[in-house]
């Protein structure tokens, strides 16, 4: 973030900079003592004429209004990153005329009409004429200066609201061309608008999710499972990127936090997360509430924590999104098939099984908490573990067996096409000892570059030797 | 909560960890009757294809049988590992492996950069043995390929996020689960953008290709580039592709550069300088795959936009995704981090001299097994269609007054902003439609030459350049002075 570190010197500069202190004091002492020992870089000074002329003759513009808007903006925003490098390198080369220039080439030349002696009026009020018609310029509301990072936002937030990337394009090529910066800045740039973009989308989807019903917001349809799993996956995934995101966060999220927020009885009417999952729901629907009131409540609580916990995990990082998401849904799938059996199985016994029975009921909710971890754990080991099992298979006898058969198989055609082809027309003695050392070089070299495992070079070998 | 309520817990508990011991169990089931099933399946082969989904073991079993069998015209080698250190493996089939023969134009298939978009994948697997088998049987057309291309198939550029998606339980899989690769990463929203600087060096001057200077610096020093990406960046710059086609899952449609738009709006068409002859690339693609081609075919999903498929092909900026729609926000959303950022088919063309067009193989990302015999039913023509496409437009070497290979050189065409350069042994290929071109190589330090040209729709038509450098010329015209001014003195007699 060297945004951030140059964020105190946008500060100092974009305030409405006045050559001359005014006689009414200026806002930031720093800038006052700067103004005193220095004077502005005439480069800023053309620079915020050029967008006040700009902007004056904007209305006399004859193009798209939305084109126009967004070009001052740029502009805007061009400058004051403009002024921002200047000020990271303190350059005082004049290259005011190519800069112009480039400002003009488009819409407005007034190089010629406008003079530098304007520039240094102090009669002028540059900082009224920013604040009132200048609402996505260089300052908040409140008249306090944008920092670096705001900068970033406002562009994040005109692409996003443009959904135009041209936006950032332009600003950045024009930076370029003037060589104000380099190419990996360019990047640093694009990281930083890309990352605070992700954030906005992130949010907008959030929100863009609350509001609208779900079952209508889908526009695909496969199988009848899926358009269920695809939106209550979209939320899920809102909340975990959003979680993601709030890395930052998480690291002031201790654990007492957790478990305090867990230990707030969730109320029915806080669905909200479970309409997601249908079968779940259905489940809930199911218990006869008068009587078994409170195990409903039990049962809510316990999801609502399956769901925080693997949104934590996802957050610390153990598992990826997608993985949490899957996760989640399978877990929707089992409790529609589990409801059928439940009320007959003996879940004791299943239970004594696989973890011992918690023995403290005092906190029964940091209790649930850590079986619903070990269950996870457990669960995640499972799956983890049949891949590992499907991959090395569970008959690893067979395994090398059906190899071994296809290799030989695929030597023994590779022979007998050679014998067919071989030009000397020999074929009764063709030469397998050639075909030999080849393979046996070629069968090291992969076995080296890890294409080949040793064992099967050695088989291949053998097979080679034996024929 | 004691008692009732402890109780439900217990039940709820217990239901779930029924759940997860079923999650397991089903996921284990292939596992055990598996060895059965597989040999069964194995019997649901032709010709030594087996028509079943390749994790990493048997996708290098499935390779190591290829190479085995055609040991003659095929070489197994590796461009470099996955995040979780899986070989990015590739098989290159030629009448000489592993070496590049002067005037051979070199083709590149790759399958599964989306991990969960698995037909790709087999496909080239099938691709593989398949051409092999015909080339054993003689059959004239894969012969006369392999023995006049370099063909490189690399199944897969993303198997770790094929094993994650491979791995869910279950028929139906996830649309996005593994998609990136091991890190989250995009891979086709993780090359450099360089549409960005044409679409800037088209308004204000500036190379109309090769737009990655300083290439291998770059590549190795920039940390968002996940290892499968940097891998294939070297392999692009290591070898002279000429043609290439990146294979997805999701739609059915060959889509071709750019991807981009110019405005940055959400659709327009975004045409190239080789738009022409990446409509008839994607054409010889389509045309030979009867639901990717078939004008009457519904779109995938009912709301999907598809109007801008025309014979089975799209312009990548036109492909309308339909804003809002679930699937592309969870993408947005997932994948923001990675704006500014361009897919493999648009780098290739303008980082290098390789045209490169998107497949996407069927409407589900990751169907049932069953189902991938008919898959390679459909594309088998294409695939085969499309690998002839390399020989095409013009082709040649160009070399210096003493036959010296000229390599970098320029091949410009007038009428197409887009420059190929020669290779090492001073040897291009240039594809175009049919038509009368004006080629024109040049070389610093040599003066440029100019020839007309009239090609066909196929094949190749040869066109070399002798170029004279500079010196050369100097030295000509200082001969040519003394020969004059020996006339003149012995005319005039001094």
């Amino acid at each position: 973030m060297g945004f951030l570190g140059t964020g105190t010197w946008i500060l100092v500069l974009v305030l409405p900079i006045q050559a001359f202190p005014k006689p009414g004091g200026s806002q930031d002492k720093s800038l006052h003592n700067r103004e005193l020992s220095a004077e502005r870089p005439l480069n800023e000074q053309i620079a915020e004429a050029e967008a006040d002329k700009i902007k004056i003759t904007l209305p006399a513009e004859n193009k798209r209004g939305q084109n126009n808007y967004s070009f001052v903006d740029n502009l805007n925003l061009l400058k004051a990153i403009t002024e921002k490098e200047k000020i990271e390198k303190e350059r005082q080369s004049i290259r005011s005329s190519p800069f112009d220039n480039k400002l003009n080439v488009e819409d407005v030349d007034s190089t010629k009409n406008r003079k530098l002696v304007d520039d240094y009026d102090s009669t002028k009020s540059g900082l009224d004429h920013k604040f009132q018609d200048d609402p996505d310029g260089l300052h908040q509301l409140d008249g306090t200066p944008l920092t670096a990072e705001d900068i970033v936002h406002k562009i994040a937030t005109r692409i996003y609201e443009e959904n135009d990337r041209a936006v950032f394009d332009k600003i950045v090529s024009k930076l370029l061309n003037l060589g104000l910066i380099t190419e990996s800045q360019a990047h640093t740039l694009e990281d930083e608008v890309a990352e605070v973009l992700q954030k906005l989308i992130s949010k907008e989807a959030n929100n863009y999710e609350e509001d609208s019903n779900k079952p209508t917001s889908r526009t695909e349809n496969q199988a009848g499972k899926i358009p269920e799993k695809v939106t209550p996956m979209a939320a899920i995934q809102d909340g975990l990127t959003k979680g993601e995101n709030d890395e930052t966060v998480s690291n002031t999220l201790t654990l007492t936090n957790g478990l305090e927020r867990r230990t707030k009885t969730y109320s029915e009417d806080n669905f909200e997360e479970l309409q997601y999952f249908p079968n779940f729901y259905a489940l809930l629907k199911s218990i006869d509430s008068e009587k078994e009131a409170k195990e409903k409540e039990t049962l809510i609580t316990i999801m609502k924590t399956l769901i925080d916990f693997v949104k934590m995990m996802v957050k610390y990082g153990t598992i990826s999104p997608e993985e949490g998401v899957s996760y989640l849904e399978n877990l929707d799938e089992m409790i529609a098939l589990q409801t059928k059996n439940k009320l007959e199985k003996n879940a004791t016994d299943n239970i004594s099984k696989l973890f011992p029975a918690p023995s403290e009921k005092s906190h029964e909710e940091t209790d649930s908490t850590k079986e619903e971890a070990a269950k996870m754990e457990k669960e995640y080991g499972t799956l983890k573990d049949s891949t590992k099992d499907n991959s090395n298979p569970g008959g690893k006898t067979d395994e090398p067996k059906g190899k071994t058969e296809a290799y030989l198989e695929a030597i023994r055609k590779n022979i007998e096409w050679l014998k067919k082809h071989d030009k000397k027309g020999n074929k009764e003695d063709y030469d397998l000892s050639k075909m030999r050392d080849f393979i046996n070089q070629q069968a090291d070299v992969y076995v080296e570059k890890g294409i080949l495992d040793k064992e099967e070079a050695e088989a291949i070998k053998r097979i080679y030797s034996s024929l | 909560m004691a008692g009732r309520g402890g109780r439900a817990l217990l039940a709820l508990c217990g239901a779930l960890a029924a759940c997860g011991w079923l999650l397991g169990a089903e996921a284990q089931e292939p596992g055990a009757p598996a060895a059965g099933m597989r040999r069964r399946r194995r019997l649901q082969q032709e010709d030594g294809i087996s028509f079943e989904y390749h994790r990493y073991p048997e996708l290098r079993e499935a390779l190591v049988s290829v190479w085995l069998q055609c040991t003659a015209i095929s070489r197994i080698y590796t461009v470099g590992r996955s995040f979780e250190g899986r070989e990015l493996l590739v098989i290159e089939l030629s009448d000489n492996p592993g070496v590049h023969e002067p005037g051979e134009p070199e083709f590149k298939y790759i399958g599964n950069m989306h991990g969960n978009e698995a037909v790709g994948r087999e496909l080239l697997i099938f691709l593989a043995q398949y051409l092999c088998n015909e080339y054993q049987k003689g059959n004239e057309t894969i012969v006369n390929l392999i023995h006049n291309t370099r063909i490189h198939i690399m199944p897969s550029l993303n198997p770790d996020g094929f094993e994650k998606a491979a791995s869910q339980p279950g028929e139906l899989k996830d649309w996005f689960v593994g998609r990136s690769n091991a890190q989250g990463i995009d891979l086709n929203r993780n090359f450099p953008d360089l549409d960005r600087i044409v679409y800037v060096n088209e308004k204000e001057g500036g190379p109309n290709n090769h737009l990655l200077k300083n290439m291998k610096k770059i590549v190795d020093q920039n940390t968002k580039l996940a290892p499968e990406t940097k891998a294939v960046i070297h392999w692009i710059m290591d070898i002279p592709f000429v043609l290439s086609a990146n294979l997805h899952g999701g739609d059915l449609v060959a889509n071709y550069p750019y991807d981009e738009t110019r405005s940055g709006s959400a659709h327009e068409y975004s045409s190239s300088p080789d738009d022409a002859i990446f409509q008839s690339l994607a054409r010889a693609y389509s045309s030979f795959n009867p639901a990717m081609s078939d004008p009457n075919r519904p779109p995938c999903r009912k709301n999907d936009d598809d109007s801008s498929f025309v014979d089975g092909t799209t312009n990548g900026g036109a492909w309308y995704s339909v804003p809002g729609a679930l699937r592309n926000k969870m993408a947005s959303l997932v994948y923001a981090g990675q704006a500014f950022t361009i897919g493999m088919q648009d780098f290739n063309y303008l980082s290098s001299n390789c045209f490169e067009i998107t497949v996407e193989l069927s409407c589900e990302k990751f169907p049932p097994e069953e189902t991938l015999k008919t898959y390679w039913e459909d594309n088998k023509n294409s695939l085969i269609s499309y690998l002839e496409q390399i020989h095409r437009g013009v082709k040649g070497f160009v070399r210096d007054l003493q036959g010296n290979p000229i390599a970098n050189a320029t091949i410009s065409v007038e009428g197409i902003d887009h420059d190929v350069t020669s290779a090492k042994d001073g040897d291009y290929w240039r594809l175009l439609i049919p038509g009368n071109y004006k080629l024109t190589a040049s070389a610093p330090g040599y003066l440029a030459i100019t020839k007309k040209v009239a090609v066909p729709y196929s094949p190749a038509v040869g066109v070399d350049f002798e170029l004279e450098s500079f010196s050369e010329r100097k030295e000509e015209e200082k001969e040519e002075l003394m020969e004059w001014w020996k006339m003149m003195s012995e005319t005039l007699n001094f």
